[in-house]
């Protein structure tokens, strides 16, 4: 499915703060919905389940959601055996997954021929997989009574629209979503 | 640093706003660490920059933290300290073992230990090397920076048989 739609289902199915990954998702994110409780990665490739973690351990009124892709989350695959084992149950984590570095011209990831859900699987999160809008939005509904670590492989298109670039200062990106989550 | 002072410095910190660690183990750092996971307040990452990635997210859910982990782990984070703690302006404490200080250390400290504290001064983060004598002093430094919202180090030195 296109990228830029599995956003907008996801945006409208869930409510709480967003930590999304740097490069072409923190802008599609940003072109759909801007919220003072979605928190847009510049840099730091790879760290957006990090810090959702993070969250989700010191807040644990709120469910966080991280919006990450298939390349980000293969520079930081110790990260799902960290969250495995911290176990937050308030933890959703996505990745769309379009096989390939978006941002950078397309270059191939590796998750085409290996399966991140084996290894979410096997660090302990609840897994689904989908690459459609009906099974999606089934998904997001199931996982209101699921307890976490959760994570949603969505396969999208290589090819979807460039959102616009972030314009907010990092810094002001930083206390509106501190503030959000109060 | 005496493992007593490293307990008693871990303590003030803990007692004084601190309320997560996150790190990589360092040998120069094993007694604040051990004291930390005695105190369930330490976390084990799988590698540094992950570990300031989890204390990141801390800190924007207001909860005070500090990052440990060895200086060559600190090379490893110079992109995340840059791109992230100081473009956002994350108040992080970083806690640094200094392999390399002493000339006869092992190899693979050699060069990155000769180059630590040109590296810290390049990426603009404030640090002071703490001592069996001045921790006390150099821990309220550290505090009242991220009090703040300012990054800063605290650097421990490697040194043998002391």
């Amino acid at each position: 499915m296109d990228k830029n739609r599995a956003i907008n289902i996801i945006l409208q199915n869930v409510n709480g703060p967003i930590v999304s990954a740097n490069g072409h998702i923190s802008r599609n994110l940003y072109e759909i919905k801007d919220l003072d409780s979605n928190f847009y990665m510049i840099g730091s490739m790879g760290l957006a389940s990090s810090i959702g973690l993070g969250i989700a351990l010191k807040n644990s009124k709120k469910t966080v959601f991280v919006l990450d892709g298939d390349g980000n989350i293969l520079m930081n695959l110790g990260s799902l055996i960290t969250v495995g084992s911290l176990k937050p149950t308030n933890f959703v984590h996505f990745i769309l997954d379009n096989q390939i570095h978006e941002s950078t011209g397309g270059q191939p990831t590796h998750s085409k021929r290996v399966s991140l859900e084996k290894i979410a699987k096997a660090a302990g999160y609840a897994v689904y997989k989908t690459d459609n809008k009906l099974d999606l939005e089934m998904i997001l509904k199931k996982i209101k009574t699921v307890k976490g670590p959760i994570m949603i492989l969505i396969k999208v298109s290589k090819k979807s629209k460039v959102g616009k670039r972030i314009d907010i200062e990092p810094l002001m990106i930083r206390e509106r979503f501190t503030n959000s989550l109060k | 640093m005496k493992k007593e002072n490293q307990r008693l410095m871990c303590d003030f910190l803990l007692n004084n706003g601190i309320q997560n660690m996150v790190g990589v183990p360092d040998s120069t750092l094993q007694f604040l660490i051990e004291h930390g996971l005695k105190e369930k307040k330490a976390i084990i990452a799988t590698r540094e920059e992950e570990a300031i990635g989890i204390g990141v997210g801390m800190v924007l859910a207001d909860s005070p933290s500090l990052i440990f982990m060895q200086n060559a782990g600190f090379a490893n984070c110079i992109s995340t300290i840059t791109s992230l703690v100081k473009l956002y302006e994350i108040p992080l404490l970083f806690i640094i073992g200094w392999r390399g200080y002493s000339q006869n250390d092992a190899p693979e400290h050699e060069l990155v230990g000769k180059i630590q504290p040109d590296l810290i001064k390049l990426i603009d983060l404030e640090s002071k090397i703490v001592t069996d004598k001045n921790w006390e002093r150099n821990s309220r430094w550290a505090l009242k920076k991220i009090q703040s919202s300012t990054p800063c180090a605290l650097i421990v030195r490697r040194i043998e048989n002391g």
